[in-house]
């Protein structure tokens, strides 16, 4: 029995059996055995091979494109370029989920290196890469724009002359087109902060540099497509949107719905990189050409080209008056999106408004902007743009613990949110748990309290060790939408049918759990169905720590159709009222008559004559909602459906003769709700902190000019077991959310949220110098220890 | 058969390298010639007269637990254990990691301060030359078109003798090195009998410092001589500049790490 506090708006009485439980997942097996099949597995007869030809531009006019040599290879079915998309009828040759300003083949010019110029389809792909190796090209090159602070100078080259918005999603429907390469911005405005920053009696002002990055899944993108003969569309592909992607190619054929079939295998990992659409028009397109079954596997060079996370510059100013108070903060954030929106604008918008981190400051500016470039696309990336922020405000919480002689983490719980707090946007906060997740994760460490005393000056000689905590919040996507169904049959099992991918977070089994405790079954009769748009209804997408919180919800829906269902064939069969029935533990039973029960068999038997092998099936929708923003003010009562917290904690050991930082230690924290899973909730709390911790000390995709130097795990290097910290641990806290299934709320991004800052507060601690820039190189360190900052920012 | 193909063929032993290059499209031979149906090349020796031979086929796993290896030249043992990963060591080759000339591996540091020699075979015949000046640029080799590298020899240790190689890794624990250290050193009474300093993965070649007889042999090693040593190899360095590092930096890697490699043998010595 778990009671939840009355003062969280909600008094509900709970007996849970398989939830909470770290039951082995049911995904497990199928993957360690090998017998898991991804996209790359799949074939159909008379399969053919795709492959594209790239861009090596950033920035170039297609003066001329010839496929003629290349049409004659053997084998070679179709060779597509963009004006041969442009001249078929009845398609849109272009797409893109918050301007459709991608397409599918590049026409004119080319935006990125990497970008796709040429498509073909053959019996090989060895014959594919041959008729490719005979598309003459001819490039003009053109003036290109790679960082995204001279991006936004007026003088600097478009990457798009005209922008059409989508209007793809609710939340993005305000968009539009402009003459600069900054094709979103976001502002908040709480309180006058020009004015108390100019009251201020200290003012720290510094740039936060995060660079691009690979998101590094370990299954590279793949798509296989089929038109069948009456003009059915069939995509079997590695998305995290398959309703999303249903919809785009609905769009660019120009077909109903109904005729086109997304399915989604398993995932090798995501991260953010297979949201949207990517493989899936140029593969459709050359199925719908040959009029056969096409399947396309990128490699990893390509993978390095097709997304990237977000680089950023966010500009950072934090007021302290007099009276040693946090009086303002101005935020201006840069989002270098690359050479497609994407969905960048939503991470300017949505980490925009947390860009002054989770705490209470009086007077707060916000400016958040999407930057073209002509770079590798940039995407969501677990975290979806809040550790580039929550690096800048975290470490300007240290900056000012230093300067007013406080210890970090009191100066923190000082002025983190509490429960019924109003956000900056003025949003009411609601089921938090980060104050006790940073005390939890400082504790772990074995925090000193009081302030730090680096040593000054930085030592020359020998290892030194230094400890740091920090704390982020992010606020849920929304509004988004999410439907279940689940389907009974006469034995009591069950399946699941959701549109939510399985990409090794193990929603698959957290789902399973939500309908084998709501309908009483054990979990081993209960089975998921994933995603097939024919048979699973829609979900908004399988990112942003969402589905445990609004599937789960979905599923609890559907059962509670399905139990009214039972209550309604027993009411007959028994000649009792509906009102007087409960469904509970399996059984439909007559309220405090315990000896009146009908059996889930029993049901089935009355509503089909005792028919075996018959179903039940009920549906659920669950939606969130928001109310609308000021444009102006960035102010809104209602932002999210949810807020979630994450803290970390590091110890680091810094080599003051080389410059190299070791994470020896490290705790991360969250507040999920609920742990319907604690398992699987520890290991995303982990393994997002290892990645991050890759991302903070030497990730980074280096660009020359718009070329990518390192596009191979040969130079881009990620983290491995030697990199991750001894002393590694997770912490879960419970505060549950009204809304939640069983109280639960997302945790999939917690751990990547407040690492960066984390580490660098322990550099401080252990050698006294501040860093402004990730990946943490062991040069940059060692040149601040010999004073050679180079970064211009406020001591 | 290479004489006769020319640039046509590659030959292949391990195929940790070669296979690499041609999968990135930088290297497309029409021929893969199989040096693993040689016979006698992967034999691992040892005469106390004559010192070690490694067979050109012996494997980096090989080489790292061979008993005779291990105990008379340890440094050897513990480099060869950390060069990549137990799946490259059980298949990569001594002779194709040295014939591939990449300026990032491990093993030509120890080798070379061990006085090793490399073993070459060709139509003309066979010779050998000292493994510094196998090494002439960035992934170039003196091998000459048609031979190939048989094995690789060096003298019987000396008497307290002690090596030690340090490998610097200042990203990713799974990156390459930004520096290799290879110290030799053998103490008589308190003053230097012989220092021997290699550095690698810094240079396009591998470094062997000079003037140590001068600088260091006859002396005490102070703290101050050895920061002269330290010097001397930072300024005899002229390294590649990358993500790794800049020129600067990698200088001064140079002399923090030959520092640490001298004061860790005089700790043992």
């Amino acid at each position: 029995m778990k009671k939840v506090p009355a003062d969280q708006g909600v008094l509900t009485l709970m007996t849970t059996s398989i939830v909470g439980e770290s039951i082995p997942r049911i995904d497990g097996m199928p993957k360690i055995t090998g017998n898991a099949r991804y996209v790359a597995d799949l074939s159909l007869p008379g399969m053919l091979h795709a492959a594209v030809l790239r861009s090596p531009h950033p920035h170039a006019l297609l003066t001329r494109i010839d496929a003629t040599e290349a049409r004659k290879v053997p084998g070679a079915k179709a060779v597509l370029t963009g004006p041969d998309v442009l001249e078929i009828e009845g398609i849109s040759p272009f797409y893109g989920p918050a301007f459709r300003d991608q397409p599918i083949l590049a026409v004119e010019r080319v935006r990125h290196v990497g970008e796709c110029v040429a498509a073909v389809a053959a019996d090989t792909r060895e014959a594919a890469d041959k008729a490719l190796s005979l598309v003459e090209v001819e490039y003009e090159p053109q003036p290109a724009v790679h960082d995204v602070l001279d991006a936004i100078r007026p003088e600097a080259p478009l990457v798009h002359e005209k922008l059409e918005p989508a209007k793809t999603f609710a939340d993005l429907a305000h968009l539009k087109g402009g003459q600069s390469n900054i094709n979103y911005h976001f502002k908040l405005r709480r309180g006058d902060a020009e004015q108390a920053l100019a009251e201020a009696a200290m003012v720290f002002s510094d740039d936060y540099v995060s660079p691009p990055a690979s998101h590094a899944h370990l299954e590279p993108h793949g798509v296989m497509a089929e038109w069948d003969a009456n003009g059915k569309l069939t995509v079997w592909t590695s998305t995290q949107s398959p309703s999303l992607v249903r919809n785009d190619l609905s769009n660019i054929y120009n077909v109903p719905l109904n005729q086109v079939r997304v399915i989604v295998p398993y995932l090798g990992g995501a991260y953010g990189a297979k949201l949207y659409d990517k493989l899936e028009p140029i593969t459709t397109l050359l199925a719908r050409v040959t009029k056969k079954p096409v399947r396309w596997i990128l490699n990893r060079e390509e993978v390095f080209v097709t997304s990237s996370k977000h680089g950023a510059v966010c500009r950072m100013q934090t007021g302290v008056s007099k009276d040693g108070t946090i009086n303002a903060r101005k935020v201006a954030v840069y989002y270098d999106t690359g050479a497609f929106a994407e969905i960048g604008p939503r991470i300017a918008y949505k980490t925009g408004f947390t860009g002054a981190g989770p705490y209470q400051i009086d007077n707060v500016w916000i400016d958040s902007y999407c930057v073209y470039t002509h770079k590798t696309p940039a995407g969501p990336f677990r975290g979806f743009g809040v550790p580039q922020v929550a690096f800048a405000y975290e470490s300007h919480m240290d900056k000012v613990a230093h300067y007013l002689g406080r210890d970090p983490v009191e100066l923190r719980l000082e002025y983190a949110y509490d429960e019924g707090d109003f956000f900056a946007s003025g949003t009411r906060l609601h089921s938090l748990g980060h104050k006790e997740s940073l005390e939890k994760c400082a504790e772990v460490i074995g925090w000193e309290p009081g302030p730090r005393k680096p040593p000054s000056p930085p030592p020359a000689r020998g290892k030194r060790r230094g400890k740091g905590c920090a704390l982020a919040l992010k606020a849920v996507l929304t509004p988004s939408t999410s439907g279940s169904i689940v389907e009974m049959g006469s034995d009591g099992s069950v399946n699941v049918l959701t549109s939510t991918v399985e990409m090794g977070q193990g929603s698959d089994t957290i789902l399973c759990q939500i309908a084998s405790e709501e309908m009483g079954v054990s979990f081993d009769k209960v089975s998921i169905v994933r995603p097939d748009t024919d048979v699973t209804p829609y979900d908004t997408l399988t990112a942003g720590s969402r589905s445990t919180f609004h599937m789960g919800r979905a599923v609890q829906l559907a059962t509670d159709d399905l139990k009214r269902q039972f209550i309604e064939i027993a009411s007959d069969a028994m000649e009792v009222s509906e009102e007087q029935l409960e469904y509970r533990e399996g059984e439909v039973r007559v309220r405090g008559m315990p000896d009146r029960r009908m059996t889930q068999e029993e049901v089935f038997a009355h509503k089909f004559k005792g028919a075996k092998g018959t179903t039940l099936v009920g549906q659920g929708v669950f939606q969130t909602s928001v109310a609308p923003t000021d444009k102006e003010t960035g102010q809104s009562e209602n932002m999210t459906a949810y807020w979630f917290g994450g803290a970390s904690a590091a110890e680091v050991e810094v080599d003051c003769e080389t410059g190299t930082v070791k994470v020896l230690n490290f705790a991360g924290g969250a507040d999920v709700g609920k742990a319907i899973h604690p398992a699987h909730c520890d290991q995303q709390i982990l393994g997002a902190a290892i990645t991050t911790l890759g991302l903070t000390l030497f990730e980074t995709m280096r660009f020359e000019e718009g070329q990518l130097t390192n596009q191979s795990f040969l130079e881009y290097i990620l983290p491995a077991f030697g990199d991750v910290p001894r002393g590694l641990t997770s912490h879960i806290l419970e505060t549950p959310h009204r809304d939640g299934p069983y109280g639960a709320k997302g945790v999939g991004e917690t751990g990547t949220m407040a690492t960066i800052p984390a580490i660098t507060a322990a550099i401080f601690d252990a050698v006294g110098i501040w860093i402004h820039e990730i990946p943490i190189t062991p040069e940059s360190v060692l040149r601040a220890l010999r004073g050679d900052n180079g970064n211009g920012g406020t001591p | 058969m290479l004489s006769d193909l020319g640039e046509e063929a590659a030959p292949i032993a391990g195929g940790t390298a070669v296979l690499i290059l041609m999968k990135s499209g930088l290297y497309a031979p029409n021929h893969l010639i199989n040096l693993k149906a040689l016979g006698g090349l992967s034999e691992i020796a040892f005469d106390p007269k004559e010192g070690l031979r490694l067979g050109a086929l012996a494997t980096h796993r090989e080489v790292e637990l061979h008993p005779a290896v291990a105990g008379r030249y340890p440094v050897l043992s513990s480099t060869y254990a950390r060069v990549a990963n137990v799946r490259v060591r059980n298949s990569a080759t001594v002779g194709g990691n040295l014939a591939h000339g990449d300026f990032r591996i491990d093993p030509p540091a120890p080798l070379i301060a061990l006085n090793a020699r490399i073993r070459l075979h060709g139509t003309g015949g066979e010779r050998d030359l000292p493994l510094e000046d196998f090494f002439t640029g960035f992934y170039a080799t003196a091998k000459a078109e048609g031979e190939i590298v048989t094995a690789v020899t060096m003298p019987p240790p000396t008497d307290g003798l002690k090596g030690i190689y340090l490998k610097y890794v200042g990203n990713a624990a799974a990156d390459w090195p930004t520096l290799g250290t290879a110290v030799m050193l053998r103490m008589d009474n308190g003053t230097c009998g012989d220092l021997r300093v290699v550095l690698t993965s810094v240079a396009e070649t591998p470094v062997k410092v000079s003037g140590l007889e001068d600088l260091a042999v006859g002396r005490e090693l102070s703290e101050e001589r050895i920061e002269a040593v330290a010097d001397a190899a930072a300024a005899q360095t002229q390294p590649i500049e990358d993500h790794r590092g800049s020129a600067w930096y990698k200088r001064e890697m140079v002399k923090v790490h030959v520092r640490r490699g001298i004061e860790a043998l005089l700790e043992t010595a």
